[in-house]
């Protein structure tokens, strides 16, 4: 179908990015924000991240392991993004709680727990071009063929 | 709330384009005037105080340094330098040059990045790259000193954790040398922007004497007059060896703010260049204990007074800590001075971009 080759070509190279800190210590956060800087550039490759806004999103970045307050809105959150949707999670904590999952702890990781994730990047915290690496290698992955695949299901 | 006359209450965030962290502005209204606002915290508290109870100090550095991940090296700093007061540790020489030269190299990158959110605030996207540009040569900068980006763990007691080459000091000089000039330039362009000052002059104004009633701390303070609050003034190493002079601006608005942060860059860069000409040879670490005893130390975080009380036992853990960082007296001074009375609320988050908040360390 050319519908889907056009979809499939699109959806390649243009996607909205929104960050999310639930409870970082603002490391991945810098991160994800230096990746906009022209040394990264990761508008070069056709990806918003400017303005956080979920209802417009494609790609989820997630930092930070998920406080109390984020229990219930993550789901919120989660279900606001318009399909087709990725979600990364950036950092340790994102992963598995890293350094706060810990006695004594308000928090509560991993974030899988949560929403479905499609991606996890290690690291305390992930260097930019890893971001942008992980970015560009699942979205179109999830993106290609994305309506047949809903049609099989 | 009751006397006066609010129209709309306006929320700001959790989720908002504006804010790079999640925390809740209430903007109370009276047509375009904000007459009124309200903060509310707690999407970021993570326990750190409490999880850092019962650890052993050199556990509890690693824990220290991930309080904020933007000021990261001060955190880890004042925490050793409360352990060293506690146990009576003196660092060497070489230590004391080696912690001014990667903290003051954590200072340009902190102010090059609070200066970026405000530039984006007010939505002149382009300093904001160049700006965001010249950062990556201070974080260039720091990974060769340090090995890492953001988390450093640069400070241990006694000392520091490794000693850095002659090669490593040399590209350092290069990196700030091949920084000054751009930052000078944008500097410029910030000060004689006019379409930057009409968003900036005479905007969120904090006056002498509402500083003192919070009391703000760091460029916020020092930006309404009050030199006396940079915490560098008491610091032994700055006091004694280097001479430390604070800097400070009298207008009280974003534009001081910036500028002070700006003016701090080049501050900052004369202090790692004297620090290199004088770093002195010898051993990087003294060896010691820590010892079972309480006490209260401060350190000029970029964002302001960053205040420590740890109490250790005999085995060398913490017994108690607790830690006040400078956004949280910060963030009342924005929240009651500055937006209260704030003419539009277009300029709601260019004020709150100029004090440089840092949630993160807020809530802990």
């Amino acid at each position: 179908m050319i519908t889907d080759k056009l979809k499939n070509f699109v959806r390649r190279k243009s996607f909205h990015v929104t960050y999310v800190d639930t409870g970082s210590c603002n490391g991945c956060s810098i991160e994800v924000l230096a990746t906009i800087c022209p040394r990264y550039d990761i508008e070069q490759y056709g990806i918003f991240v400017h303005h956080p806004n979920p209802r417009e999103a494609d790609v989820l970045l997630i930092t930070g392991c998920v406080t109390e307050q984020w229990k219930t809105k993550l789901k919120e959150l989660y279900d606001k993004v318009p399909e087709p949707k990725v979600v990364v999670a950036i950092g340790a904590c994102a992963c598995s709680g890293g350094i706060f999952d810990q006695e004594g702890k308000r928090t509560h990781p991993p974030l899988k727990n949560f929403i479905p994730v499609a991606a996890e990047i290690p690291g305390c915290p992930p260097r930019p071009s890893e971001i942008l690496d992980a970015i560009l290698g699942v979205a179109p992955i999830v993106f290609k063929d994305y309506d047949k695949k809903e049609a099989n299901k | 709330m009751t006397e006066k006359n609010v129209d709309v209450s306006i929320p700001i965030g959790p989720l908002h384009p504006a804010l790079k962290e999640p925390l809740r502005i209430k903007l109370h209204t009276e047509g375009e005037r904000v007459v009124d606002a309200e903060v509310e915290l707690g999407y970021m508290h993570r326990g750190i105080e409490r999880i850092l109870k019962g650890k052993p100090w050199n556990k509890a550095v690693y824990l220290a340094e991930r309080v904020c991940g933007i000021c990261s090296n001060i955190h880890c700093m004042t925490f050793i330098e409360t352990l060293e007061k506690i146990s009576d540790v003196e660092p060497t020489p070489r230590a004391k040059y080696l912690r001014v030269i990667v903290n003051e190299l954590d200072r340009i990158q902190s102010h090059l990045i609070a200066n970026v959110s405000y530039f984006l605030g007010i939505e002149h996207e382009t300093l904001a790259m160049y700006m965001l540009d010249v950062r990556e040569n201070s974080m260039d900068a720091l990974e060769i000193v340090s090995g890492n980006r953001v988390h450093m763990t640069w400070n241990v007691l006694g000392g520091v954790r490794w000693d850095v080459e002659d090669h490593q000091l040399k590209m350092i000089l290069e990196t700030l040398d091949k920084m000054e000039p751009r930052v000078r330039r944008y500097r410029g362009m910030f000060a004689h922007g006019p379409l930057l000052q009409l968003r900036s002059k005479g905007i969120g104004v904090l006056s002498y004497e509402d500083a003192t009633k919070v009391p703000a701390v760091g460029p916020v303070a020092r930006g309404s007059g009050h030199p006396e609050s940079d915490w560098r003034l008491r610091h032994p190493t700055y006091r004694d060896i280097f001479d430390f002079k604070a800097i400070s601006r009298k207008e009280g608005d974003n534009t001081a703010r910036v500028l002070i942060r700006f003016d701090e860059i080049f501050q900052s860069m004369d202090l790692i260049r004297d620090a290199i000409d004088n770093l002195p040879e010898g051993d990087i670490k003294n060896r010691g204990k820590v010892k079972a005893g309480e006490g209260f130390h401060s350190g000029e975080a970029p964002r302001g007074e960053l205040k420590y009380f740890v109490k250790t036992d005999s085995a060398g853990k913490i017994d108690d800590i607790t830690i006040r960082t400078p956004t949280r007296l910060n963030l009342e001074s924005c929240v009651g001075y500055m937006l209260a009375g704030s003419p539009s609320i277009a300029d709601a988050v260019a004020i709150y971009a100029s004090i440089d908040p840092c949630i993160a360390c807020t809530e802990g």
